[in-house]
C-alpha cells in the first residue's frame, strides 16, 4: 500500500474555493433574519406563502447549499483522489449562478415579478448544471468509492432531482403548464431535497467528520454501508407511489425512511458520548443539537399531519437539524483547512523552519462561538414556538436569526483573516 | 532504529503537526512509526512535498500504523520493510 491514494498538492483545491461559498453563507442567513423581523407571522403563515417560499430558500438554497457546495468541491480530492475538473473557473462561476438565483428568486417571490422568477430560473438551472457536471465527474472517476462516496453521489442526484422539481414548480409559477398536482410535485421537491441530497449528504459527511473532529470511534461499519442506498431506495419507491397513488400505504417507505434518520441520530449521539477527549467544544455541542432534532423529526411529521395549525412544525424541525449539523461542521473544517494550506505553504516556502503555523484553535475560539450557537439555539426555540401557536414568536426569531448569522460571519471573517495574517508572515520570513 | 509516535488520541491537526515535526528529526537509518485512530491522508501530501516515503498498515477500523522515512534514505527503508515483514508474520 505504498504511497496509496496520494492526492498531489496541486489536486488540492486553492483555499479560495470553499472560502468564497463559506463567507457568502451566512449573508443569506442574515437575509432569512430579516425577513422574519420585517414579514413576522406572515413569514410562517402557510406553505404557499411567498414570503415562507422566499425564507425557506434563503436557508436551504442560499445558507445550506452554499456551503454543501463549497465543502464538496473541497473534500472531493482529499476523500476520492479525484479533484473536480476546472475547479477556480467552475467554482467561481457556479458560486456567482448560485447567489445570484437566489437573490432572484427571493426577489421574484416577494414582488410576484415574473422577470426575477425567470431570471431566477436561468440562473439557477445553469449553476445546479455546472456543478453537477463537474461534481458528478469527479464523483465518478474516483479510483475506490467509500461510503461516504457513495453518500456523495447518491446526494448529488438528489440535489438534482430536487433541482428538476423546483424548476417544473417554478415554471408553472411564471407560466402555468401541465396537468399535474402542484402539492404532490412539492412535496416530492421538498422529500428529495431533504431525505436525499441534504440528509444522505450530512450522513455522509458525518462518517468522516464526527470520528475526526469529535474522537469518537467510528460508526458501525454495516451502518456506513447500507444507510444511503437504503435511503434513496425508499425516496425512489415511494415517490411513484406518492404522485400517482396516494392511499395510506404510500406513506410507509417514508416512515421507514424517518426511521433511518432516527437511528443514525441515536449511534451519533453514543459514540458521541464515547468520545475519547471530554473537553467542551462548540462543535459539539451544534451536532448534539442538530441530533435531537433529527431525533424529533418523525414525531414532528406526525404532529404536523395531525394538527393543522402545525403543519410547518416538521419543516422548522428538519431545517434546524440542518442548520445545526453545517453550522458546527463550519467550525471544524475553516480552522483544519487554514491549518493545512498554511503548513503546506510553509513546507514550501521555507521548508521544516520558519515561524510556527498557529494551532486549529487560534484561528477560531473564544466567546463569540458560544453567544453564536446560543443565539442559533434561541432563534431555533422561538420559530418552534412561532409554528405552534404563539405566532408573534416570528419577530424574536427573526432578531435572534439575524444577530446569529452576523456572528458566525464575524467568527469564519476572523480566521478567514488570521489565515491571510500568518500567510503574509511566512511569505516575510523567506530568507534573502 | 524505530522512533515511536502515537497520535491516536490527539485532536486535529496535531497528529500531522506531530508527526510532520517527529518526521523532521528523523536521523539516517531512523524511520518512524506513527500509531494513528484514522488513515491520515492529510498527511500524505505534506509528508511527498518534504521528501519523504510512506506506507500504511491498518490494523483495525479505528486502528493504522503509518511508517515514514526519508525517501533518499535506503538504510531506513530496508528497517521498515523488515519491520513489515516481522510485523505480517505475527
Amino acid at each position: 500500500m505504498l504511497n496509496r491514494a496520494a492526492l498531489s498538492l496541486e489536486q488540492a483545491p486553492p483555499i479560495s474555493v470553499p472560502l468564497r461559498f463559506f463567507l457568502t453563507a451566512p449573508l443569506f442567513l442574515l437575509g432569512a433574519g430579516l425577513l422574519l423581523l420585517a414579514y413576522g407571522p406572515e413569514a410562517l403563515a402557510s406553505r404557499w406563502s411567498p414570503v415562507t417560499l422566499a425564507l425557506t430558500h434563503l436557508l436551504t438554497l442560499g445558507f445550506l447549499g452554499m456551503i454543501m457546495w463549497g465543502a464538496m468541491m473541497q473534500m472531493l480530492p482529499v476523500l476520492a483522489g479525484s479533484p473536480v475538473p476546472a475547479v477556480l473557473g467552475a467554482s467561481g462561476v457556479s458560486h456567482l449562478l448560485l447567489g445570484g438565483g437566489v437573490v432572484a428568486l427571493v426577489v421574484g417571490f416577494l414582488l410576484g415579478s415574473p422577470l426575477a422568477l425567470s431570471l431566477a430560473l436561468g440562473a439557477l438551472a445553469a449553476g445546479v448544471g455546472l456543478f453537477f457536471l463537474v461534481v458528478a465527474l469527479a464523483l465518478w472517476r474516483a479510483p475506490a468509492a467509500n461510503a461516504t462516496i457513495t453518500a456523495m453521489r447518491y446526494a448529488l442526484l438528489g440535489l438534482l432531482l430536487t433541482a428538476l422539481l423546483g424548476g417544473l414548480l417554478l415554471g408553472r409559477l411564471i407560466h402555468p403548464f401541465g396537468a399535474l398536482d402542484s402539492l404532490r410535485l412539492t412535496n416530492l421537491h421538498l422529500a428529495w431535497g431533504l431525505l436525499v441530497w441534504v440528509g444522505i449528504l450530512v450522513l455522509g459527511v458525518a462518517y468522516q467528520v464526527v470520528p475526526m473532529f469529535q474522537l469518537t470511534p467510528e460508526y458501525p461499519p454495516w451502518m456506513k454501508r447500507l444507510l444511503s442506498h437504503l435511503l434513496f431506495i425508499l425516496v425512489l419507491l415511494w415517490s411513484p407511489l406518492y404522485l400517482f397513488g396516494g392511499n395510506r400505504l404510500a406513506a410507509l417507505p417514508i416512515v421507514l425512511a424517518g426511521l433511518v434518520y432516527t437511528l443514525f441520530a441515536l449511534t451519533t449521539l453514543r459514540l458521541q458520548g464515547r468520545r475519547k477527549r471530554r473537553l467542551p467544544d462548540i462543535t459539539l455541542d451544534f451536532w448534539r443539537l442538530g441530533m435531537g432534532l433529527l431525533l424529533l423529526a418523525l414525531p414532528a411529521w406526525g404532529l404536523g399531519l395531525l394538527y393543522e395549525g402545525w403543519l410547518l412544525l416538521p419543516g422548522v424541525v428538519v431545517l434546524g437539524f440542518a442548520l445545526s449539523v453545517v453550522n458546527g461542521m463550519l467550525y471544524k473544517i475553516v480552522p483544519f483547512l487554514s491549518w493545512f494550506h498554511l503548513q503546506h505553504r510553509k513546507l514550501s516556502l521555507l521548508g521544516g523552519g520558519g515561524p510556527r503555523v498557529p494551532n486549529m484553535k487560534d484561528f477560531i475560539g473564544g466567546w463569540t462561538l458560544d453567544w453564536q450557537f446560543y443565539l442559533h439555539l434561541a432563534a431555533l426555540a422561538m420559530l418552534l414556538l412561532a409554528v405552534t401557536g404563539w405566532r408573534d414568536g416570528a419577530y424574536p426569531a427573526g432578531f435572534f436569526l439575524s444577530l446569529s448569522a452576523l456572528m458566525l460571519w464575524y467568527n469564519l471573517f476572523k480566521a478567514v483573516r488570521r489565515f491571510y495574517q500568518v500567510r503574509s508572515e511566512l511569505e516575510q520570513a523567506i530568507p534573502g | 532504529m524505530e522512533i515511536l509516535l502515537d497520535v491516536s488520541d490527539l485532536e486535529p491537526c496535531e497528529p500531522l503537526e506531530r508527526s510532520l515535526e517527529a518526521a523532521g528529526r528523523l536521523a539516517e537509518g531512523d524511520y518512524l512509526r506513527v500509531l494513528h485512530r484514522r488513515e491520515p491522508r492529510m498527511l500524505f501530501p505534506l509528508l511527498e512535498q518534504q521528501g519523504f516515503a510512506w506506507e500504511v498498515r491498518p490494523k483495525g477500523p479505528a486502528d493504522y500504523a503509518i511508517y515514514i522515512w526519508r525517501r533518499d534514505d535506503r538504510l531506513a527503508r530496508e528497517f521498515v520493510h523488515q519491520a513489515l515483514d516481522a510485523d505480517q508474520a505475527c
